[in-house]
């Protein structure tokens, strides 16, 4: 049985088309990648599922809750980060930890041990008590990852959330995502770096322009662009139309 | 120092004061050109100055010497209130920048040096306020020339742009020092810090307020011309005493005290530009709260009647109230108004016994009032761009508003109980109509409340530039009308109560309408808020 399901989702901000009559299911324990262009409507899909943003037409079920009809229960099961996510820059590491763990219920004893072993994991540990608005951009990222995974999330939305972090971190957070996987969470993953995408990632979309252009494994996706041999860069850049980089790259090093 | 990069900053640095406000579509359009300030200038000298003359010379004969002699005391402050107000405006920018904009990193990395920094940025902020000066002018401008005195107009209007560059240079500096001052002690205070910054932005905000209230500025304007003897050794008054010499006509004095004004902007100006230099690089402000290991005690505090997730958002927003700079003004609103008010009313020196319930109702109520709505109409705005982590938590509607109400009821009830009380003690209050005064301001505080949520979650402003409404300004000046309109319902069986002979206890009359409104408002503010959930604004 599919959990995610996004059948026929359009969205429009005025006369531009976001998201264009977008549909796919994302299975128990799979990893989507979706990769697109800056501006592709890679987010704007991604907020839809999430709840936050309202489709002008079609559907999304989330492990057989339909988010229109019932958002809330939707956003108890999911876990999101935002890209860039903006944090309550006021209060503490430990604080924000402990308002996202209030929002979502948790119980005090499971919530000390979880946030404390996040922030061992993603070595916040020793500024947990400094306000956020003094965090790097990189801690500010872990922490919004915190944040989504606290509340054992059954279904993982992320927004580019490698963006800023140290190789370390970023490893964990690549590491957390396959326990995930292994315990039967879906994740549906953006990210720019195609490397990573085709590492973790089980099944790949590729957008642009608000419509689904390309779907399926990365040998899928390069047997598609007619290039089996080649990296899942050159399949991206044959797939968007925009591989006529040299004429670019002449100009702007002159 | 590169003329041509100060230039270039200081008109960069004008079209970024200008536009940082900017809200409307058509405001930006005119705004959006530093230019505008000239032609804003030159428009208020020609119209107040073209007014002020006809409207002179319509003055009776025998009050045309005191005219006279006021028109020449009020050019005399010109210089010395261009500083205060310059500095004052510098003040209340400064405490209203959100956090995330206070940083200059731009500068940093540009081939820019602190002196053509500082003096760029002196340039764009007096051209920028140049209006205040030009104001100040425009009213003097007609009566000037009508009672013959063009030279003193003309030595205050050159002593206005010198005090317009020292309180520029004022400003700078002050940058610069609460740059540097706040990180260092924040860094050491922790919580500590947070509350003297609070109570600080408070002191400064009510203070200044105050001193430009009616009675003050008038007091203070009639004892700079009657006190130059005791005043020649303050810098900032040296512009004005250039022109108080020269109008009472004192040899070698004008040239003395100019002197000194342009040496005491220039070493302003060499001040700023060593602080700058100094502390060029703002060094981020990291405060510890505390130094413990890690227990969470944050969701301790559970307010009864409340579940988890509405008493996280309460203490969430209390953090916010008390630990956000910009949010400092908020909580000075009950200060302000409570202190303009009675300063304006209140009968000093003579019997306040006689203040009936005409005029206790409306100083006790009015600062009520206002509090709450803007405590609560700004509420939702005030999350920013922050407001993703309300929008992906699993909370409703009803939730949301209850969270959001119960913060403003209990900051409502406090103030209202303290300014009550403060009341009682000026007006000598019996048990009985303090009681009943007491039970009005709480059923102000719930109707308040309620309909300030309803203003935030239909016009709610997200975007965090410096004096942020939090609200639109249709959302603004509706919610300020319709809540004083919400309060005067209220309280009217009381104040028609001596003309209107009622069967009811006239209190009663009000607590009951005061109760209607508020379910009423309640069930819209749900309504209002549940659209506002349906999709995310930023």
């Amino acid at each position: 049985m599919s959990t995610v399901e996004v059948n026929q989702v359009s969205k429009s901000f005025g006369s531009r088309q976001a998201v264009a009559n977008v549909t796919f299911t994302v299975q128990g324990g799979e990893v989507l990648g979706l990769l697109g262009p800056n501006g592709s409507g890679k987010s704007t899909l991604m907020k839809t599922i999430v709840g936050i943003i309202k489709p002008d037409a079609g559907s999304i079920q989330v492990l057989g809750t339909n988010v229109a009809t019932d958002p809330v229960t939707v956003k108890r099961m999911i876990g999101y980060v935002p890209e860039a996510p903006r944090l309550y820059e006021f209060l503490s590491g430990v604080e924000y930890l402990d308002f996202v763990a209030d929002v979502h219920g948790l119980a005090k004893g499971e919530r000390q041990e979880r946030i404390l072993e996040f922030l061992k994991a993603l070595d916040l540990e020793g500024r947990e008590n400094e306000l956020i608005h003094g965090y790097s951009q990189g801690m500010k990222q872990k922490l919004a990852i915190a944040a989504a995974l606290l509340h054992h999330p059954r279904v993982l939305i992320l927004d580019e959330p490698l963006n800023a972090l140290d190789p370390r971190s970023a490893r964990i957070v690549k590491e957390v995502i396959h326990k995930f996987r292994n315990n039967g969470v879906p994740t549906i993953f953006s990210t720019h770096v195609l490397e990573i995408a085709d590492a973790i990632c089980d099944r790949i979309i590729i957008m642009y322009d608000g419509r689904i252009i390309a779907e399926g494994t990365t040998q899928e996706l390069k047997t598609k662009a007619g290039s089996a041999g080649s990296t899942l860069e050159e399949v991206f850049l044959k797939l968007t139309g925009t591989s006529d980089t040299r004429e670019i790259v002449e100009a702007l090093g002159r | 120092m590169n003329s041509s990069t100060v230039w270039h900053l200081a008109i960069v640095l004008t079209k970024s004061q200008l536009r940082s406000n900017q809200r409307r579509k058509f405001l930006a359009k005119w705004f959006s050109n530093p230019q505008i300030i000239i032609i804003l200038d030159a428009l208020l000298v020609a119209i107040l100055g073209i007014s002020g003359y006809f409207l002179v010379s319509k003055i009776p004969q025998d009050l045309l010497e005191t005219f006279g002699r006021l028109e020449v005391e009020g050019l005399i402050g010109i210089p010395t209130i261009t500083t205060f107000m310059i500095i004052l405006f510098g003040i209340l920018s400064e405490l209203s920048q959100p956090i995330q904009s206070t940083s200059t990193d731009l500068v940093n990395w540009l081939p820019i040096s602190p002196s053509e920094y500082v003096l760029g940025s002196i340039i764009s902020l007096s051209y920028t306020y140049s209006f205040l000066l030009a104001f100040f002018l425009s009213i003097a401008l007609g009566p000037a020339v009508y009672f013959g005195h063009s030279l003193i107009l003309v030595t205050s209007a050159i002593m206005g742009l010198v005090s317009l560059f020292i309180g520029s240079s004022a400003v700078e500096l002050l940058r610069a020092v609460t740059n540097r001052i706040s990180s260092s002690f924040y860094r050491k205070s922790g919580r500590s810090g947070i509350f003297v910054r609070l109570s600080l932005t408070i002191v400064v905000l009510v203070f200044f307020q105050l001193l430009f209230s009616g009675r003050v500025v008038v007091s203070l304007l009639g004892g700079l011309t009657h006190t130059v003897a005791t005043i020649w050794y303050v810098p900032v008054m040296w512009p004005s005493l250039v022109v108080q010499t020269l109008s009472a006509s004192i040899d070698l004095a004008p040239v003395g005290f100019g002197l000194l004004s342009l040496g005491f902007m220039f070493a302003l100006f060499g001040l700023a530009i060593g602080m700058r230099r100094a502390y060029w690089v703002p060094v981020p402000v990291s405060i510890r709260l505390s130094t413990h290991p890690y227990r969470s005690s944050f969701s301790r505090f559970q307010i009864p009647g409340l579940d988890a997730a509405e008493s996280a958002i309460i203490r969430k927003d209390l953090c916010s109230l008390t630990r956000r700079r910009e949010m400092a003004r908020f909580i000075a609103i009950p200060f302000v108004l409570a202190a303009s008010l009675w300063i304006s009313v209140y009968p000093f020196g003579s019997s306040s016994q006689g203040l009936g319930p005409a005029t206790i109702i409306p100083l006790y109520l009015i600062p009520v009032a206002i509090f709450c709505e803007v405590l609560s109409m700004t509420s939702i705005g005030q999350e920013g761009s922050a407001i993703w982590n309300l929008y992906v938590a699993p909370i409703d509607a009803h939730k949301l508003v209850r969270a959001k109400m119960l913060l403003t009821i209990m900051m409502g009830t406090l103030f209202t109980v303290a300014l009550l009380l403060a009341v009682a003690f000026l007006s000598k209050q019996a048990p009985g109509q303090f009681v009943n005064l007491l039970l009005l301001g709480l059923v102000v505080v719930l109707e308040e409340s309620a309909l300030g949520i309803c203003i935030a979650g239909k016009f709610p402003d997200f975007r965090e530039t410096v004096r942020s409404r939090y609200v639109s300004l249709w959302g603004s000046i509706l919610g300020t009308m319709l809540g004083l309109v919400v309060a005067g319902a209220t309280a009217a069986p009381i104040l028609l109560a001596d003309t209107f002979q009622i069967a009811f206890p006239p209190t009663l009359i009000g607590i009951v309408i005061g109760f209607l409104v508020f379910v009423a408002l309640w069930k819209l503010a749900i309504r209002q808020v549940n659209g506002l959930l349906t999709e995310i604004q930023v």
